[in-house]
Formats: structure tokens, C-alpha cells, sequence
């Protein structure tokens, strides 16, 4: 029992390196204004699977994200608090998007297929 | 770890369940859970702090649990964004000449030949904004000069940070140091010059004129020779009538130690072969180099965590 959920803990792991990237640049290619780390986080509350993981995770892959070119960001005063990262998707964000999406959708069927008894 | 009931005991606990990780590292993931709790705060003012903390252990996660998660990133960060390291090289010859496959010995050769030009700016800006500060405090806009001087310092902390980070591989903190809120402006002037970062980060921009001239020096020294040497049999291959014809006494002699005489293509090999070794010795000084400077710029520009 341990040891499936620690499998299980792993394979999580892994599964959510490439599509919390992925979900993030969705996020923020789908909203008009930018957005900053807390709200994005609120946005993904509720969500199953391994999106449901720490939202204390999110904030590194931003940061690799802005690192990569795929997002901008500017840090903006606020008036009922702190001042915030406000983070936007860039140009190349939105064309490695659209990349990712088509990857994803082909894996995504191609993993349902395998799973649905397609391949014997 | 009992659970906290502040947001500073909170990043307290983050601080020490982070222990022993890179300081750049800390200072990100102190940024990054600072912002999102006085977010949360923010959200709902009419909970309390205890109350919003209890929910964010949930949502956000523990301290400790935080804390995994970082180091976990940070090993993924290594391997994503570090080039690969080069394959290690057994023979003494390989070890030599593999110092020309590693992207760090470029990277650190043109941070010394930049570091010059940053060196001049630094060094200018630090003693600039520095006497300006000590001479315009008699006056009333001292005190805004005096802020704003210190401001830039940070700023310009992090920008070297950056350069540090790209050129010598150094993991430098992307994020400043969170400001602390609840002070009033006086305080928050105050901590400006009580924090001893902020002396050592002046220290680095200072540091960084000499260090600049050195690093400039050596590299363009010992590039130019080099390359001059192994340009050595070129010149005897080319034509070597007009070549007397640059030098006052109309002669160009070598002096290997035995007495001076007119070279010959075995001079000529052999200064090639010297500048060969030459300008791999001044590759693996640069790299080197590199790395030590990393270092200081490590400890002089990332604030310790207060243990």
C-alpha cells in the first residue's frame, strides 16, 4: 500500500513537470490583462490530478517561464497590499503554445488510445 | 514544527526548513511565499493572520513541504538550464585542450573583457552617489538623494547578479529581498544603512574597478600574445624582407638565452608551438577566474540568511 503510493507520488511528479508549464502559459495566453502569482493560483484551485498539487510550485515554474522568454513581468505597487509580480505571456509565449497544445492533444489521444485497447 | 501562527513566523520556518540551500535559492522562495500569503491576506481582511495561515498550509503547502518542492525545482532548473557538463577527460593532454570545449571558459573570457567597462560604471556610480550622499545631507534634498542612491544600488545588485549568473554559471537570486512592510518610511531608510548587505554590495562596486583593469589586462595580454606566437611561422611563410624594415635597426633577432641571432623556420615552430600552450594555459586562467569571481560575487552580493 506504501509502496503504490509513493509510485504513485512519483509518477505525479514527473507527469506534472511538463504540463504545469503548460497549463500556465494556457492561463495566461487565455486572460486579457496579466495576472500575478496568487490570482493564477486561485484560478487553478479546484482542479484535478496533479494540477491539484502545492501552489507553492507554480511560482519557480513562473519564474522558469520568464526565464525561458515565454512571459513577462513587472512588479506594480498595489493599493490594498503588497506590491505584485504581474506576469504576461510574450510573443514567442504564445507561438511555443500553440506548439505545446499540438503536442499535447497527440499524446493526450494517442495515450487513450493505447489505454482504450487501440494498439494490440 | 508547531504550526504558524504569523506570516514572519511562517517565513521563519521556510527559512530554516530551507537550511544549507543555496542563499540564492532562499532568497526566491522567501520572495515568492511572502508575496502569495499578503496576497491572501489581502483577499479576505476580515480573517486573521492564524486563521489564513491555517488555510495556506493546506493550498500553498508547509514550510517543509515548501521547502521540497524548491529544492526539488532547483535540481530541475540545474539540469535544464546548465549546458551539459563536458565529457570528463582522462589523459593529461585531454584535460589540457578540453578547457576549449567548455562554454564557461568563453562565458568568464568575456565577462573579463566586460568587466572593465562595468568595473568604470560601478566603481563611478558607487563613489559618485556616495560623496554626493555624504555632501547634500547638510541639505533637505539629501535625504531623498540619499534614498534614491541606495535604491539603485540594490537594483544594480541584481542586474550584476544576472550578468554573474549568465556568463559564470553562478546561481544568482532572481528576485530582490522582499520589502518589509509594517515599518514606517524612517525605519524603512534606516534599515537601508543598517543592513550590511548593502555596504558589501557597495564594496563589490568598488571592488569591481581594480578587479575590472586586472581581468581586462590579463585577458587581452595574454590573447594578443599568444596569438601573436602561433602567428610566427605565418610571418616567415608570408615574406619576411619587409619585416627588418619595422624596426629601427633594420634586424629582427631572437634571443632564446644562448646570444641573440636572425630566426629561422625552427624558431618560428617552436614560438608556435609555445603560443599554443600559451593561450590554453590562458583559457583554464579564465575559466578559473571565472570561478573564483563567481564566489565573491556570490558572498558579496546575496545576503546571508540570518541564522
Amino acid at each position: 500500500m506504501d509502496d503504490s503510493a509513493s509510485q504513485l507520488k512519483k509518477f505525479q511528479k514527473e507527469l506534472s513537470s511538463g504540463t504545469v508549464s503548460l497549463v500556465l502559459l494556457g492561463v495566461l495566453a487565455q486572460s486579457r490583462q496579466p495576472l500575478y502569482g496568487y490570482q493564477i493560483a486561485k484560478r487553478l484551485e479546484g482542479a484535478e490530478g496533479v494540477l491539484a498539487g502545492k501552489q507553492s510550485a507554480l511560482y519557480p515554474v513562473l519564474r522558469n517561464l520568464e526565464g525561458a522568454g515565454l512571459l513577462a513581468s513587472e512588479v506594480e505597487p498595489s493599493v490594498s497590499g503588497p506590491p505584485r509580480r504581474y506576469y504576461r505571456i510574450t510573443k514567442p509565449g504564445r507561438e511555443v503554445l500553440r506548439e505545446w497544445v499540438a503536442a499535447w492533444n497527440a499524446t493526450r489521444d494517442a495515450v487513450d488510445n493505447v489505454l482504450q485497447g487501440g494498439v494490440s | 514544527m508547531n504550526a504558524p501562527r504569523t506570516i514572519a513566523e511562517y517565513l521563519e520556518q521556510l527559512r530554516a526548513a530551507l537550511r544549507g540551500a543555496d542563499p540564492a535559492l532562499i532568497q526566491d522562495a522567501l520572495y515568492d511565499a511572502e508575496e502569495h500569503l499578503r496576497a491572501e491576506l489581502a483577499e479576505q481582511p476580515s480573517r486573521s493572520e492564524a486563521q489564513m495561515l491555517e488555510h495556506v498550509v493546506g493550498s500553498y503547502g508547509a514550510p517543509d513541504e515548501v521547502a521540497e518542492i524548491y529544492r526539488d525545482q532547483e535540481i530541475k532548473i540545474q539540469r535544464a538550464l546548465r549546458p551539459p557538463p563536458p565529457p570528463k577527460r582522462r589523459s593529461l593532454a585531454g584535460r589540457f585542450f578540453g578547457v576549449a570545449a567548455d562554454p564557461r571558459t568563453y562565458g568568464a573570457l568575456f565577462y573579463m573583457l566586460l568587466a572593465l567597462a562595468t568595473g568604470i560604471f560601478y566603481f563611478t556610480w558607487a563613489v559618485t552617489g556616495l560623496s554626493l550622499s555624504v555632501g547634500l545631507s547638510v541639505l533637505i534634498i539629501g535625504l531623498p538623494f540619499i534614498v534614491l542612491f541606495f535604491g539603485s544600488v540594490r537594483v544594480l545588485s541584481l542586474v550584476e547578479g544576472r550578468i554573474v549568473e549568465a556568463m559564470l554559471g553562478m546561481r544568482m537570486p532572481r528576485r530582490p529581498v522582499y520589502p518589509t512592510t509594517g515599518m514606517t518610511l524612517m525605519q524603512r531608510i534606516g534599515s537601508m544603512f543598517t543592513d550590511v548587505h548593502t555596504w558589501t554590495t557597495l564594496c563589490y562596486m568598488w571592488l569591481m574597478l581594480p578587479l575590472g583593469i586586472v581581468y581586462f589586462t590579463l585577458a587581452v595580454t595574454l590573447l594578443s600574445v599568444s596569438v601573436a606566437f602561433i602567428g610566427a611561422p605565418l610571418a616567415m611563410l608570408l615574406h619576411n624582407d619587409w619585416l627588418p624594415g619595422l624596426y629601427v635597426d633594420h634586424q629582427v633577432t631572437v634571443n632564446w638565452g644562448f646570444g641573440a641571432h636572425v630566426p629561422g623556420w625552427g624558431d618560428a615552430i617552436a614560438m608556435c608551438v609555445i603560443g599554443i600552450v600559451l593561450l590554453f594555459t590562458t583559457l583554464h586562467l579564465a575559466r578559473a577566474l571565472g570561478r573564483l569571481h563567481g564566489h565573491v560575487a556570490k558572498h558579496m552580493l546575496v545576503p546571508r540568511a540570518a541564522d
